[in-house]
This record gives structure tokens, sequence and C-alpha cells, in this order.
């Protein structure tokens, strides 16, 4: 059986590599922001998992939708895979959103649109994978489990216009195709969180592929165990 | 086995360019940080003067540093605040927002001996605000808390799939055992 956790994968080491340059110019080199004060530092973290986060559940829905049309298992592989990192990123994405609300509006949480639907989607990924462990196994479960996945997605752009949908959403876009000009980040702080999200993204990718073959081995040992219980009837018979 | 060659091949070539486009982005921005260096450094001080024109505008403060050296800045419409008062709520503007408000809440900060940080080139201060250093633990604690806290859950999933993993091989050289293979 080869290694799955395998510390010398180019992925890990570009990311590793990645993370370390982005530690540097989140704590030394990028200035402190005005308005926040050291604690705006956070956003190089967060906004990096909030992408991974999402990231994650248009794999599922993409897998899943493929898993529907093709019935390869690789697909239904994915979406599990993906499924398990994104609840991961998903967790990160609240703890570390929780704790930067705390000293910048006070409260460690409010019924805001964009909690709301981030929290939702959080849950999202635990209804899923809740799903996958409580369903027997086999084809109608990875058929349900896909159709979950598939409309799970409908959240993500939610997320993301959330601050334009509700008024009352106090961050504004700051990144993407729907970002106010007015509120876009500076060269430095852009820079910055670039390198972040690029070394959290290949982060993302090493530990789906990690996952995924892990998934592989768990279904390896389901065929093994049906292939001997199958050899010991044909021994009873 | 020929393609088990090629692909690590590609492996090994695309870690390097990789690696060279960080050194190179490194390069660069060491070289940015070294031309930045050469600005004006900021001024941490307590506020001991500030003037108004006839609107109750902000035009100039000076700030008194720890050696006893007074600076004096100017203002243009694009100063930055970032000010507490004393209760620590945060007002942030800009001069051509709130050029009156700028001059209260300086008069508050001298009256108060409160500190505050201002960076400026050539006289015109840029921003101007609550001493950072001040409030650094209470700021650092918050940071800290985010990278232990979401780190900790990152190494624990990463345990978990070395335990599941390790679990995976024992069964599959059981079972496969087992079989006879």
């Amino acid at each position: 059986m080869n290694k799955i956790l395998d510390l010398l994968d180019p992925l890990l080491i570009l990311s590793a590599t990645l993370m370390g340059v982005a530690l540097y110019l989140i704590f030394i080199w990028v200035p402190t922001e005005t308005n926040q004060g050291a604690v705006q530092r956070i956003l190089y973290f967060h906004v990096p998992v909030a992408w991974g986060s999402m990231l994650g559940i248009f794999v599922v829905s993409g897998s899943s939708f493929m898993y529907l049309l093709k019935k390869n298992e690789k697909w239904d592989r994915l979406a599990v895979a993906s499924a398990e990192v994104g609840l991961i990123f998903g967790g990160m994405m609240l703890l570390s959103g929780m704790i930067w609300a705390r000293p910048v509006w006070a409260v460690w949480w409010t019924g805001e649109a964009k909690l709301t639907t981030a929290l939702i989607l959080f849950f999202i990924y635990v209804a899923y994978l809740m799903f996958r462990s409580y369903f027997p196994p086999g084809a109608q479960r990875q058929r349900l489990a896909a159709i979950i996945g598939v409309i799970g997605a409908i959240d993500t752009p939610i997320i993301y216009f959330a601050a334009n949908l509700w008024s009352q959403a106090p961050p504004p876009l700051i990144t993407g195709p729907a970002a106010d000009a007015e509120s876009t980040l500076g060269s430095d702080l852009g820079t910055v969180l670039l390198v972040s999200t690029l070394a959290f993204t290949f982060l993302f990718i090493f530990m789906v592929q990690t996952r995924y073959k892990i998934r592989k081995s768990e279904d390896d040992v389901v065929e093994l165990k049906r292939a001997s219980s199958a050899s010991a009837m044909t021994g009873v018979n | 086995m020929m393609s088990n060659v090629t692909n690590t091949a590609i492996r090994v070539v695309a870690l390097r360019i990789a690696l060279a486009m960080i050194l190179a982005f490194a390069v660069s921005i060491s070289l940015t940080q070294i031309s930045s260096a050469e600005h004006t450094p900021p001024v941490n001080g307590i506020v001991v003067g500030v003037e108004t024109d006839d609107d109750g505008a902000l035009t100039r403060f000076a700030v008194s540093d720890s050696t006893g050296t007074i600076h004096t800045f100017t203002i243009f419409k694009g100063t930055e605040y970032g000010l507490e008062n004393q209760a620590g709520d945060r007002w942030v503007s800009i001069q051509e927002a709130e050029p009156s408000e700028a001059a209260r809440r300086l008069r508050d900060h001298r009256e108060r001996f409160a500190p505050i940080t201002v960076t400026s080139e050539n006289g015109t201060a840029f921003s101007v605000v609550e001493r950072e250093e001040g409030k650094l633990e209470t700021n650092l604690g918050y940071l800290f808390a985010v990278f232990a806290v979401t780190w900790a859950l990152f190494f624990a999933y990463v345990l978990y799939l070395g335990r599941k993993q390790r679990v995976l091989q024992h069964e599959i050289a059981r079972l496969k055992g087992a079989s006879g293979k």
C-alpha cells in the first residue's frame, strides 16, 4: 500500500512554502491597518479559509453532479473528500470570524446575513456527512447524497452577495466581481491576501487529495471483506 | 514504469518553477520594503497643539515625542484618522469628511494625554491613529487566538487522517493475509 499522507508531496511543500511567505508578509511586511489596528491581520487568515470552504462546496456539488451523470465511484469519493475538508475549512472560517468580530464589533456573533448564510454552509456540510454516516451504504445513499451535494452549492453565491442583498451586512465586498469600488483593498493588503489565499488553496487541494486516497482505501477494505466472505461462503457450500 | 518516471520529472520541474517564482516574489518584496523603509518613520507621542481655521476645521497639530521633540504636522484632505474616545469607541474618518471633528478628537487626546501615532511625509500627516503599541497585547491576543485555535483544528484533522491511514493499512494487510494473496 502506498503512503497516503506523504510529507514530501509537492503540493504540501508548495503550500508550506507559500504559508511561510504569507506569515512573513502578514506579521512583518504588511503595514498595520489604520481602522482596526493589528487585529485586522486576521483578515489574511479568515478570507482564505472562507474561500476554501466555498471552494469545497463547489467541488462537492460538481463531483456530485458528475456522479449522477456518470455513476462513477471516483466522483462520489471526491465529493466525500471535499465535503470533509470543506467542513474543516468551514469550522476555521466560523471560529476565526467570531474571534475577529469580538474586538471589532464587540460581539462574538450577530444575526447578520453574511454570518447566518456562512453558518448555513457549515450545517450543509454537517448534514451531508451525517446523511452519509447514518444512511445504509449502497447506490441509493450515494445518489441521495449527490442530490444534497448539488443543492448545497446554492448557498455559496448567497453568502458572497449577502452584503449587497441585505443592507445591514457590515463588511462590504472587497474582492471578486461584485466588489465595492470604494472598499477594495490597497495593493499591499491585496498582495498579502492573494499569497495567503494561494497557500490555503494548495493546502485544500492537498488535503482533498489525501482524504480521497483514504476513501479509496476504505472502499478497497469493503471490497476485500466482500471477496473474503464470498470465498468463505464458497468454502462452506 | 516509463509513465511514472515522466510524471516524477514533470512534478520536479513544476516544483522548481514554483519555488523560483516564490523566490523572485520574495526578492521583489524585500526590495519594495527596503525602498519603503527610506520614508519618514512614524512619530509616537502626545498632542501638544491643535490649530484650526475660522470654520473650526483642523489645519495643523503638534506632537511631542518621548524625547521632548516637538513635531508639527499639516493636514491634507486625505489624512486618515483612527482615534478612540475615553470609552474605547473608535472613530474612523478622513479629513475631507469631518474636518472639525478631527480637531475636537485631537483636543480630547491632548486633554487626556492619550498617545497617538502619526505617519507623515515632508511634514504632511497621512494617518493619525491611536498609538498601536498601547493596545498591542489586546489585539495580539485575538490574533494569537485565531491562529492557535484554527491550526489546532487543522493538526487534529491531520492526526485523524494519519490514524485512519494506519488502521486501514493494518486492515488491508490482515484481509490480504487471510485471503492468502
